[in-house]
């Protein structure tokens, strides 16, 4: 049995030590927010936050994560931040079909976190490996951009 | 029928050496090459035949330490951990941050990357320059193993099935007079795979080059450096003349063999390299002395 926490809840499972931890959490938690693109770490689409930082889970074999804190979309979605980054996000056009959207939202509250100012440059880096096919990106580092300033304050790390 | 997969993770190195001597296994650090390697349909888990050990917990593998003149640098350590830490040298830190993106280099090794032997990987070139020695450990002892003898070609390395690789040495990186850059042209910034990698060093005393270095990575099964080479300017004086830089690069121009794939052209590759070369034997002889 594996044990870790997801989204602050102690859970275990009998999967395979090598089953994805996409998967665990897609098809054993049905958290379906997390979304697989390429299952090659090239796209961000299932990106997660493992014990605080930004991860791939298509790439994460879950016997590798014993007793980490695994959040998820679906971990962060009633937070302040979260709602901010929500609201730029809409009010920037970020959005158009969504797939990316998960992924680009958590490496947004990741990025944040770490770097509550960046510059243009630093969001095309924080983004870098979420790849969106619809919106050419300029909408989503403009939303980013504007969930910094609106949420000043908020995203340091508690 | 499923079959049972093996699967290990000890609290401890000493215990994760034992099982490595009881049968060979998997080792897994990061993943981010293994995964992808490994990868099977959407849903099924990635398809490895050997029970797997995984070590990227391991606090053992995660120190990075100072020792006179050389710099440990354990095996396990992330990129994001090594971009934090101040010991790292500037040279190795821009290498790392041409790397992927961040959610992989907050999972990816410079150990896995080491042992990956992939003729692309990032900070090979740099580790060449560096005369990076690999401590590789076993429950028989530790052997020291210049970087160059360890990887012996395209994802071939001579570490025997017991052995993890504990910690990079790069001997001497306090050196004065010291100059090492590393520049990598790929695609576009985040996750290109490099078409090529360079990496140059050279130490001056005086005007006079006391030692020269130069690595090229993604022109070739492995990086390729040639003491040959870098010998011809030892004891010349800097500016290095254009005669001078000829030479060394013509030499290069003989030994350079790149190839065709999806990512670049041959004589794209080589032109890039020996610009490279002549770039920095131009530039950063210049900049050495003043
Ligand atoms: C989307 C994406 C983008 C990437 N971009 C780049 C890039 O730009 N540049 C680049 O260089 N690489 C890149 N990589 C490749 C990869 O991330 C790196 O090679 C990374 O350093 C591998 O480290 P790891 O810990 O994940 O290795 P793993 O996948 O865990 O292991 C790789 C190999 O090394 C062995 N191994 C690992 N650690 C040890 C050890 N301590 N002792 C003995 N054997 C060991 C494993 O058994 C395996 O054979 C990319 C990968 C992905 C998925
Ligand atoms: S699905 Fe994991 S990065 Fe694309
Ligand atoms: S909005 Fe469609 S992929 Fe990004």
């Amino acid at each position: 049995m594996i044990k870790f926490n997801l989204n602050g809840r102690k859970i275990e499972t009998d999967a395979p030590p090598t089953a994805r931890l996409l998967d665990v959490i897609r098809e054993d938690f049905t958290l379906i927010g997390t979304k697989e693109g390429c299952g090659e770490g090239e796209c961000g689409a299932c990106s997660v936050f493992v014990n605080n930082l930004l991860q791939n889970s298509c790439l994460i074999p879950i016997g590798s994560i014993d007793g980490a804190e695994v959040v998820t979309i679906e971990g962060i979605m009633e937070s302040d931040q979260f709602k901010i980054l929500d609201e730029s996000y809409s009010e920037a056009g970020g959005v158009q079909c969504g797939y990316c959207i998960p992924g680009m939202v958590m490496a947004s509250a990741a990025l944040l976190s770490q770097n509550p100012h960046p510059s243009e440059d630093e969001i095309r880096e924080g983004i870098s490996g979420n790849l969106c096919r619809c919106t050419g990106y300029n909408m989503i580092v403009e939303a980013i951009n504007m969930a910094a300033k609106k949420g000043d304050g908020l995203w340091k790390k508690q | 029928m499923e079959e049972t997969i093996i699967a290990y993770r000890f609290d401890r190195l000493e215990e994760t050496l034992s099982q490595l001597n009881k049968a060979n296994c998997a080792i897994v650090a990061g993943g981010t090459d293994v995964m992808v390697m490994h990868k099977s349909r959407r849903g099924v888990p990635p398809k490895i035949t050997k029970p797997i050990i995984f070590i990227d917990h391991l606090l053992e593998l995660k120190q990075v330490n100072q020792n006179g003149n050389d710099l440990h640098i354990g095996a396990c350590c992330t990129y994001s951990e090594l971009l934090r830490d101040p010991l790292i040298p500037m040279p190795l830190k821009k290498a790392i941050k041409t790397i992927a993106a961040p959610a992989i280099r907050n999972r990816g090794t410079l150990g896995g990357n080491i042992c990956n032997a992939s003729p692309a990987g990032d900070t090979l070139p740099l580790l060449y320059v560096y005369n990076a020695k690999l401590l590789l450990r076993s429950v028989n002892g530790d052997r020291i193993v210049p970087i160059c003898e360890f990887i012996q070609g395209v994802r071939r390395v001579q570490r025997e099935p017991n052995e993890i690789l504990t910690e990079i040495i790069l001997p001497s990186v306090l050196e004065e007079g010291a100059h090492v850059v590393f520049e990598k042209v790929g695609n576009r910034n985040a996750d290109a795979i490099a078409k090529v990698g360079f990496a140059g060093y050279i130490r001056t005393k005086g005007a006079v080059i006391e030692d020269v270095r130069f690595a090229f990575g993604a022109v070739g099964p492995t990086m390729i450096r040639s003491n040959e080479i870098e010998k011809k300017l030892l004891g010349k004086t800097i500016p290095v003349t254009d005669m001078d830089i000829a030479k060394v690069v013509a030499a290069f121009d003989k030994i350079i063999k790149p190839i065709d794939d999806q990512r670049s052209t041959a004589i794209y590759r080589k032109t890039v390299a020996l610009n490279l070369l002549r770039y920095f034997l131009t530039n950063s002889t210049h900049i050495q002395h003043i």
